[in-house]
């Protein structure tokens, strides 16, 4: 077994057992909510994210004969953390229905189910994200590389309008990641506040007194984080998962690496920027 | 295949703590924080008791006089919704033709006990501090059904409200925006006023409680006016 799909192999395990957890808990004498009695891990998944991101050695992208490592470890757990936990969730929200999405679970064990289910959810796209934003607070230029540049839009539109067939535009040299992306980057950015902040109010319910107020706004703007989500969540599936272009990168995210001729085709900036950094420092070890 | 690690010295530490350092100190303080909090909850804090005071009020339903005609649902629905739509009722006539007379009928009132209110992990089910009433704080509910699950009742006293997305209950009318009068304990009840069979009546003693609730006997005078046997004895 190659030792990159790991991370992901590590994440699926995690999600079975924890999606176990929760049909028990749902099925126990007298069903039981994990919301109610195991709410600690749901403040215990953002700090180990931290921890994790304090204990892990990142690896940079670098050239490696006719591949390219694009996504270290650390990248990919992370990714699938946030991606894995983020599609339990929006499934099982839609199920318990919100905003102007009716509820489609009717009977008490659904629901329970659905919540408990839910908290799994939570748990584990609270660590992947946590364990993304420490990393990228400890190297900086890790987020930056994801901010879009004063073009994004226009180039966005163009991008898209290509891969969609109705433009014809020659995209200047790409960096690590597509300007279109780098737009996506900030509504998934907002979508995750939004969604992480209000959440965190409706465990806090469990737990404390808080003023009705509060609860009632944190309902309605987790539904709107929801639907930017869902709005995120589909296109990114659509384009990185669902058009051909994408599929090397959608390899790399289990495998770590792009084929050379990938990287310099479509992310040509990216890739001249590696092989000067990789001819330095030859020059240097030279 | 050599691995090329960040550079960046903030990193790694170069000058004092590393931003490396200092996340795993925050992650490894922030995980015993929690995990401390929690132990501290189950095994040191003692269990909290809480005594819920007696409702001011409460419906009695003749299962014996209801004809089932469902006016006072019609009449509920109306009072708290503004529409005259079954599902929207908080009381509920549930009829079984194969059952033998009285139990082919079976009004569903709440009895304003308050085992929905032990469910309710938010407090969105709540007993309203000045007339005991037992009813739901709409924006707290986190829509977790517990307290459907906890009605005593075979057909939940509560009930989902798809209108609302939370749950929904007999408050003895305190909150009707589309009735006329002053609902609650001094106040009129939608459906007692409704029924023509004279079959609701509302109190504010307790109940003598049985092992199925209460089934109180109204087949008093009323009961005589429309020709039936009455029960005055009981």
């Amino acid at each position: 077994m190659k030792k990159g799909v790991l991370p992901v192999l590590g994440l699926t395990l995690a999600l079975g057992l924890g999606s176990l957890w929760a049909v028990q808990a749902t099925r126990s004498e007298g069903g039981g909510l994990l919301f109610d009695s195991a709410w600690w891990l749901v403040f215990l998944a953002p700090f180990l994210g931290v921890l994790a991101a304090g204990l892990t050695r990142r690896q940079d992208p670098r050239i490696e004969g006719d591949r390219v490592l694009r996504h270290d470890g650390a990248a990919r757990l992370e990714h699938w953390a946030h991606g894995l936990g983020t599609a339990l969730l929006l499934a099982t929200g839609v199920g318990l229905g919100f905003l102007f999405v009716p509820r489609l679970v009717r009977d008490t064990d659904g629901v329970w189910l659905m919540m408990n289910l839910h908290f799994v959810g939570v748990v584990v796209f609270l660590f992947g994200t946590f364990y993304y934003a420490a990393n990228t607070i400890v190297s900086a230029y890790r987020f930056k590389e994801h901010l879009p540049t004063g073009n994004a839009f226009s180039f966005t539109v163009q991008h898209y309008g290509k891969l969609l067939g109705i433009k014809k535009f020659t995209m200047p040299p790409e960096d690590k990641y597509f300007e279109s992306e780098k737009m996506a980057y900030i509504l998934a950015i907002l979508a995750s506040v939004g969604v992480i902040l209000s959440g965190i109010v409706k465990v806090l319910a469990h737990l404390m007194d808080l003023p009705a107020w509060l609860v009632s706004a944190a309902t309605p703007v987790h539904g709107v984080s929801t639907i930017a989500m869902l709005l995120f969540f589909v296109a990114h599936v659509f384009f990185s998962s669902v058009l051909p272009m994408s599929w090397p990168v959608l390899r790399s995210m289990f495998t770590g690496y792009v084929p050379r001729e990938y990287a310099e085709k479509e992310h040509a900036g990216w890739y001249q920027r590696l092989s000067a950094s990789e001819s330095t420092t030859t020059g240097k070890e030279a | 295949m050599s691995d090329i690690k960040d550079v960046n010295p903030a990193e790694d530490g170069a000058r004092g703590l590393s931003r490396r350092q200092f996340m795993g100190g925050i992650g490894a303080l922030g995980a015993l924080g929690v995990i401390g909090g929690a132990v501290a909850q189950v095994f040191l804090l003692p269990d909290e008791v809480i005594a819920y005071p007696v409702s001011g009020g409460f419906l009695l339903v003749d299962q014996k006089k209801c004809s089932g005609c469902s006016t006072c649902m019609a009449a509920c629905a109306i009072a708290h919704h503004g529409a005259a739509n079954h599902s929207l009722s908080r009381i509920q006539i549930t009829q079984n033709p194969f059952k033998a007379f009285p139990y082919d009928i079976d009004p569903v009132q709440c009895w304003q006990c308050d085992e929905c209110v032990q469910a309710c992990p938010t407090g969105a089910m709540h007993v309203d501090p000045e007339t005991g009433v037992r009813t739901v704080d709409q924006l707290r509910c986190i829509g977790c059904l517990r307290c459907v699950a906890a009605c005593p009742r075979a057909v939940s006293a509560v009930q989902w409200s798809e209108e609302g997305h939370a749950s929904q209950k007999c408050d003895l009318c305190l909150d009707t925006p589309y009735m006329d009068d002053e609902g609650g304990i001094d106040g009129r009840r939608a459906c007692e006023s409704v029924c023509p069979m004279r079959a609701i009546k509302f109190t504010t003693d307790l109940p003598e409680q049985t092992e199925d609730g209460y089934s109180p006997n109204l087949r008093t005078e009323n009961w005589a006016s429309f020709g039936y046997v009455a029960d005055i004895e009981g």
